[in-house]
């Protein structure tokens, strides 16, 4: 029979055996260290590749990864800057609600409904104290009231604030922004009030029944 | 590596470790993002779809849709999403909470669909039952979405108006079937307009600090 | 047979020949189908009214179909006789619980089969790499396990106690892709993770098929077919287990790589681009390795040269276009396909080819039946697959440019790409019946009605030299 070529297509022939293929590399791992301090070239060379890609990478790492921050999602982002919740704008927040509640009584126009709802455009007491305004809207209002030369009596202010009794609940903020709002729409032009100070009046007067129009001119 | 329980642990620790980074490492951070409440706004976003939509994303998953087109608007300033008019700012994880399938998408084929719901010119859905019946040069039309039928009565108010060849034969009415009214239901909820504090851009100056080593 | 055949056809291969035989067929078989698959798929990429009104055939569908068939019917199949064999060659003793390995193929197939019907009548999901529909899963799951069994058994039970590369690779991929797969499926099945958490455990598990499953099944055939018939010692071995545990280290956490500027924590995405750069430390080892590779005679360690150039073509490709300032153009468009093609085509399929070519003759005692069929099919997988790659990559790169200019609408971007799509087209169709050859050429030449047909006798190999490297 002729030799066939060890590369025949049709069957490669091996080139060595399985046991000594094992056996070679297990040799070729157990090789003694380099007694005459031939360095090789090639595992130094290696060696300052690797340094450089770990290198590289943990510098790409350290400036890329946005503090492992869940809320970073631009990688030059920093986990503070992503952090701050949206800013609440008192006059949007007090729209909002003045118009989801307000409107019913004091009309959309402000101007209320003539004997029964007192106006808040141009209102002495709207544009007046802060601190009845918000006594007025925190605990409500009951009895007699006299708004730009008209009485008014039928209807009463409900209850608004975190209190006792409250239909209502509306947080320090909230009740800030709609006071802000109706002191700045129709032509208001009074100082916004801060949620700051309903809290501080809220924890002033603590739980109590609605206020009357003699109470309340007795405040500042 | 003849002892064979060290290299065992050894494999089993690789695949965990990477496990564990990266997808359990994720849903600790993620997996109870909640909605975002404005006070503004008095709602949570993203805000839940209704429920036609939620099996038209079961349709879009089945039909793989995602095959063309992506769900993912990526930030101004990375690409040009925004010139597209495919969204203002970059999709970010919470977007996706309510999906019960996300479909992010790997290939853009045709546009991105993250706001296709938001998008202007407005669409309707007669507009995108059209275009899913008809195709268009790059999208193939979806005719099985689709039955013609006899009219009985009245013309449905569903049917399709087609004039010329598309239109049905005289007496017959094209009309969406479920799935194409559940798909379009699907479309018309994406819409992730509202910006949320970590989707804003990040300030020129921030970035200057994570400038290149 | 002479006495010299016998020593080299040893009692370990005709032992799994019959359990081979149907793996590799059943693996051929779905090369073909998924081929055909994705002809279609690029036809109706550049011509979408094709096959439209078949709601079995959507061009997502399709995408979902080929890529199922290719990685769980060729890949698997394929990957695990590959693995088998060599396990049992280098643990020195025949194969035990085969029958274990046969039930396993079938069920195994029998799902894939399922899989795919489910796929086209709208039971599947669009997560990449689990098209799968969930009710088949958990059974492929159970069927994987009884296939890789003798594989592992042959790794404990080795007569030999030293090890070698090639079997690192082999039991590193058979013991992974259960635990794998089983993770996925808790994740994105049983109890689905919430949101965006989806696409990241979806790209673990994608990266990881790649790096912990085919990669490995690939390098196992490499390492050992290239000194098994150069007859020369892998140099710098010493590096070997390096690149082997660098590879399974860092490989599972590249999952974020096709996330870039997408809605998940930066960090996610830096973490996959930072592990695909150190990755490129395992391609540098494996190149040092396995450089005698290139330019041998022989058409085995022709086909394994050509895996190994994609490989490391594509492990360099992967490190730059997972970059962000790369990823920005290419993701999202034909190039991420050339990428996948790069490796599953190019790299795996082509390594595993040339396994095929040198495990055949010994399971079955048989060569080859015929020279220009192989010539043949060398010719139509390595040119199909070069030409695929680069067209694609041209339509990628086109498609990318055209994407990042607004101006540019969608259907100037299809008429750009067409020329390109269409090239592709053309090569997949070449792919396909170079396959298609070889499908039948395997078929007949391990068929016993053949036998004897060719008379090359088996040479007794020479023992390797220790100090060759």
């Amino acid at each position: 029979m002729s030799a066939p070529s060890p590369h025949d297509p049709r069957l490669e022939q091996a080139g060595a055996t399985d046991e000594s293929l094992l056996a070679a590399h297990e040799q070729a791992l157990g090789k003694k260290p380099d007694d005459k301090a031939h360095y090789k070239l090639l595992p130094l060379a290696l060696l300052f590749i690797f340094s450089g890609i770990i290198f590289y990478a943990g510098t790409y790492l350290n400036h890329y990864s946005g503090g492992y921050s869940a809320a970073v999602f631009d990688e030059n982002g920093h986990p503070a800057a992503g952090a701050a919740p949206a800013k609440i704008d008192p006059l949007v927040l007090g729209k909002k609600n003045y118009e989801l509640v307000c409107t019913t009584c004091h009309q959309a126009t402000g101007l209320g409904v003539p004997g029964v709802y007192p106006p808040l455009a141009g209102s002495e007491w709207v544009n007046g104290s802060e601190e009845r305004m918000i006594r007025i809207v925190v605990y409500g209002l009951k009895g007699p009231l006299h708004v730009k030369g008209a009485n008014f009596g039928a209807a009463a202010m409900p209850v608004f604030g975190k209190v006792a009794g409250s239909g209502y609940n509306w947080n320090d903020e909230k009740i800030a922004a709609v006071l802000s709002y109706v002191r700045q729409e129709w032509g208001n032009k009074s100082a916004p009030i801060t949620a700051d100070k309903v809290a501080a009046i809220r924890a002033k007067e603590g739980d109590r029944k609605e206020w009357a129009q003699d109470e309340l001119l007795k405040l500042p | 590596m003849r002892n064979g329980l060290i290299f065992f642990v050894g494999l089993f620790a690789a695949l965990l470790a990477s496990w564990a980074g990266v997808v359990l490492g994720s849903n600790a951070q993620l997996g109870r993002l909640a909605p975002y409440y404005d006070e503004n706004e008095g709602k949570a976003f993203p805000e839940r779809a209704p429920g036609l939509a939620a099996r038209g994303q079961l349709v879009y998953d089945d039909l793989g849709c995602a095959a063309c087109h992506t769900q993912q608007v990526r930030r101004p300033g990375f690409g040009n999403d925004k010139a597209r008019g495919w969204g203002d700012r970059q999709n970010v994880a919470r977007d996706y909470i309510h999906q019960t399938r996300v479909q992010l998408g790997a290939s853009r084929l045709g546009p991105d669909l993250a706001n296709v719901g938001a998008r202007k010119p407005p669409y309707d859905a007669e507009d995108f039952l059209k275009l899913l019946y008809t195709g268009n040069g790059g999208m193939p039309a979806y005719r099985f979405l689709f039955e013609t039928r006899a009219v009985v009565g009245q013309v449905s108010a569903k049917a399709l108006h087609f004039t010329g060849a598309l239109a049905p034969a005289a007496g017959r009415e094209l009309l969406p079937t479920r799935r194409a009214e559940a798909l379009v239901a699907y479309l018309l909820s994406l819409n992730n307009a509202y910006e949320y504090p970590e989707a804003r851009p990040v300030e020129p100056a921030a970035a200057q600090e994570g400038t290149k080593p | 047979m002479n006495t010299a055949s016998q020593a080299e056809v040893s009692e370990i291969d005709p032992s799994a020949r019959c359990t081979l035989t149907l793996l590799i067929a059943t693996a051929l078989f779905w090369l073909v189908v998924s081929g055909v698959l994705a002809l279609l798929n690029f036809i109706q990429a550049f011509t979408p009214t094709f096959l439209a009104d078949c709601p079995l055939f959507t061009y997502g569908r399709l995408r979902a179909l080929q890529e199922t068939a290719f990685l769980y019917g060729w890949a698997a199949n394929a990957g695990v006789a590959v693995a088998l064999w060599l396990l049992a060659r280098l643990g020195g003793a025949p194969q035990r619980s085969l029958n274990w390995t046969r039930a396993g193929t079938v069920f195994w197939n029998v799902g894939v089969l399922a899989g795919l019907i489910g796929i086209a009548c709208g039971e599947g999901s669009s997560a990449a790499g689990l098209h799968l529909p969930g009710y088949i899963q958990p059974l492929l799951l159970v069927a994987f396990g009884a296939m890789a069994v003798p594989g592992v058994l042959a790794w404990t039970g080795r007569s030999r106690p030293v090890t070698f590369a090639a079997q690192w690779y082999a039991v590193a991929a058979l013991f992974l892709f259960p635990w794998l797969f089983s993770a996925a499926q808790v994740t994105l099945l049983c109890a689905p993770v919430r949101g965006v958490l989806q696409a990241i455990a979806g790209g673990w598990f994608v990266q990881g098929l790649w790096t912990l499953w085919l990669a490995p099944l690939a390098l196992a055939a490499a390492y050992y077919l290239l000194p098994k018939i150069t007859g020369r010692v892998i140099p710098n071995y010493d590096f070997a287990s390096f690149g082997f545990w660098t590879l399974l280290v860092v490989g599972g956490w590249t999952g974020g790589r096709h996330l870039v500027g997408g809605p998940v924590p930066a960090w996610v995405v830096t973490v996959a681009i930072v592990s695909c750069t150190l990755l490129l430390i395992h391609y540098l080892v494996v190149a040092i390795n396995l450089r005698g590779a290139f330019g041998q005679p022989g058409v085995v360690l022709k086909f394994v040269g050509f895996g190994l150039a994609a490989y490391l073509l594509g492990g360099l490709a992967d490190a730059v276009t997972a970059m962000r300032s790369v990823a920005v153009l290419t993701q999202f468009t034909w190039f991420a396909q050339a990428q996948s093609q790069l490796a599953l085509g190019g790299a795996f399929s082509m390594i595993v080819f040339g396994a095929i070519y040198f495990l055949t003759p010994r399971i079955t005692g048989q060569a080859w039946l015929s020279t220009p069929l192989i010539r043949a099919h060398y010719a139509a997988a390595g040119l199909g697959t070069v030409v695929l790659i680069g067209s694609l990559a041209a339509a990628g790169w086109v498609q990318g440019h055209d994407l990042a200019n607004a101006s540019v609408s969608f259907a100037d971007i299809a008429v750009h790409t067409r020329p390109w799509l269409q090239t592709a087209a053309a090569a997949q169709a070449l792919l396909v019946v170079g396959n298609a050859l070889f499908a039948l050429h395997f078929l007949r030449s391990v068929c016993p009605c053949n036998a004897g047909a060719t008379t090359l006798p088996f040479r007794q190999p020479p023992t390797m030299e220790a100090s060759a490297s």
